[in-house]
């Protein structure tokens, strides 16, 4: 665990200072109070950090046992220009994720969960210094069309929720629970990218990963450990959380979570070009046996807080027999558990794009009652956003034949709110447009 | 990931493995204590993942040993590794687990450039045995401890 710790040139580093102003304003409390929420830990360094020793071959791909790239111009024009996409990717990930906490950061009802989130809140602004020290330590402009790094920077920074390059960062949250849930499914999508990329033949892309995914293990943490108390207490009878309140807030994220990995019948580039070890969906498969080991761990909790004299086997047995039978035991209906939706629920992007397969593999042919299906499953407060009208009214043209899948996966995300309200933005001069066909895996907060 | 006997895994903490590690501190101890090992769970990944490590059968957490380099505690400058908890499924004991885990744990902490592995046990305890067994010797450091004195009764 040794690394390297880079500073940008100050006038990169004051704007990503001046743009955390903005949008992370309880940053200072954050590092006055660090000292209470997490001792013995090293101060928070807003910098890039470098992993010393990494392997300098590539393992996978066309350049497998190569010696991996130091600079943009040892890859090939087409390799270059995808790697770029994907920093950017990354980029706006890292910056989108903050402004989607801070909304409901407030509403937090436990100040060590607010500091938690806090701590994952600037351990992502470091993430986008991350990639912007990529972005900026060499010249991407024989494959940007002449964008230069300063310029990317400033696009980046002037993004707002609505025009980020991915959509689990075009959402708002709803409330404190999303908060919550997004560091525990949409981080570990974050997760899976950042171990992917490990292998990266691009050497600084690999060896900033190490460091990000250390600290991409504490938000996980930081989102499962508050829901594991959640359980408790929605078992214990406490009125304000509940199973469904988190259930509906896994509805509204897993299907973004998914979306993140690319189409599942793609990712062979990201391979061939050595810059992933996995194709979408074999990571997908991944990520969602994980998510269910972590729903069943949920479930496991709220069971034992529900009858505390039951021994951690019997508890085990409970959970196997109410997903077997699907009925209730001694009080406890199975609609009280977490599940898992199908993977192919409320999806707009990737293989099941506009299917209108159900949560539980139902299939529906009208869009109207599959909109009523999902807005059953969906928390309140999502249902009135424009996200949720401007998916109905695509998949209505999808469903009417005025639209093909194809054409409705470029519809989404609508919100273009580029330039945004936030006076360190202006207007964007660039948009990398992302491919719509099966194609890359794009990486995460 | 290293492989001890036959279809058991070693590899880093996560923060999944809460509840397979209540579930074996229960077994160990008969308490049920969910609370205090997220919190401490929560302390270890926060720290360094790669410093902890469990032990999986079947997908089944059958064993953990967590642990962290830390510098400057007690005068001791150098980076040293202590162990703090681990514990070993109950039907699982026997088979070198302890060994694996500890093994994976030292190799980090090898890469962490620490030169010392740290721990603190009971001396009446079974678990120094396995301890001396990995290589532990008594230290020369002493660990003291007093009551805290009553209000009037400080120290002179």
């Amino acid at each position: 665990m040794k690394f390297e710790k880079i500073t940008l040139e100050k006038k990169y580093h004051d704007a990503v200072e001046h743009w955390r102003r903005h949008y992370l304003k309880d940053y200072d409390t954050l590092l006055e109070s660090w000292e209470k929420y997490f001792p013995q830990d090293e101060p928070f360094c807003l910098c890039a950090k470098l992993e010393v020793g990494m392997p300098d071959t590539v393992p996978v791909g066309d350049h497998a046992g190569e010696k991996k790239r130091l600079a943009p111009d040892q890859l090939t024009e087409e390799e270059a220009k995808h790697l770029l996409a994907i920093i950017r990717a990354q980029a706006s990930t890292e910056f989108g994720s903050i402004q989607q906490h801070a909304g409901t950061l407030e509403r937090a009802q436990d100040d060590e969960d607010r500091f938690w989130v806090l701590r994952v809140m600037a351990e992502e602004l470091r993430h986008g210094y991350q990639m912007f020290h990529l972005l900026l330590s060499q010249d991407w402009t024989h494959v940007s069309g002449g964008v230069k790094g300063e310029e990317m920077v400033e696009e980046i920074l002037s993004m707002q929720t609505g025009s980020h390059v991915l959509d689990a960062f075009n959402l708002e949250y709803d409330s404190f629970v999303d908060n919550i849930v997004f560091a525990a499914l949409i981080d570990r999508v974050g997760k899976y990218q950042l171990t992917m990329q490990k292998a990266c033949a691009y050497k600084p892309m690999a060896d900033s990963m190490p460091p990000m995914l250390r600290e991409e293990a504490f938000h996980l943490a930081a989102g499962v450990i508050p829901m594991r108390r959640w359980a408790r207490r929605a078992a214990e009878g406490n009125p304000l959380i509940s199973m469904a309140m988190i259930q509906k807030s896994i509805n509204k994220w897993f299907a973004r979570g998914l979306e993140m990995f690319g189409d599942e019948r793609g990712g062979e580039s990201n391979v061939r070009m050595g810059f992933k070890d996995m194709k979408n969906r074999q990571a997908q498969d991944l990520y969602i046996e994980e998510v269910r080991r972590m729903v069943r761990d949920i479930n496991a909790r709220f069971l034992r807080a529900r009858f505390p004299e039951y021994a951690p086997d019997r508890v085990e047995q409970v959970v196997d027999e109410m997903e077997r039978s699907r009925t209730a035991h001694r009080g406890v209906e199975f609609e009280e558990l977490l599940r898992l939706p199908d993977r192919r629920f409320f999806r707009r992007k990737g293989e099941p794009a506009f299917s209108m397969v159900g949560f539980e593999d139902e299939s529906f042919t009208e869009p109207e009652v599959y909109l009523r299906h999902i807005a059953k499953h969906l928390p309140e407060a999502y249902l009135a956003s424009r996200d949720l009208k401007n998916y109905a009214e695509v998949l209505r043209q999808v469903a009417g034949g005025q639209l093909s899948v194809a054409e409705g996966i470029m519809k989404m995300p609508k919100l273009k709110r580029v330039g945004g309200n936030c006076p360190c933005s202006r207007a964007v001069r660039w948009v990398m447009e992302e491919p719509a066909t099966p194609g890359s895996g794009r990486p995460a907060a | 990931m290293p492989e001890t006997t036959t279809g058991i895994r070693v590899r880093p903490l996560d923060e999944l493995d809460i509840g397979g590690i209540v579930r074996i501190d229960e077994r160990i101890g008969g308490v049920y204590r969910p609370d205090f090992w997220e919190s401490r769970v929560m302390y270890y990944l926060r720290r360094d993942p790669q410093s902890s490590q469990v032990a999986e059968a079947d997908g089944r957490i059958v064993g953990f040993m967590l642990a962290d380099v830390r510098a400057g505690e007690f005068g001791l400058e150098e980076p040293s590794g202590w162990i703090e908890r681990f514990g070993i499924d109950p039907d699982y004991r026997g088979r070198d687990l302890g060994r694996a885990l500890f093994n994976a744990i030292a190799a980090h902490f090898r890469e962490l450039g620490a030169t010392r592995i740290r721990t603190l046990a009971v001396q009446s305890d079974a678990v120094v045995g396995f301890l001396t067994r990995l290589g532990f010797e008594p230290a020369p450091l002493v660990a003291l401890e007093m009551r805290v004195p009553a209000g009037g009764q400080e120290s002179r």
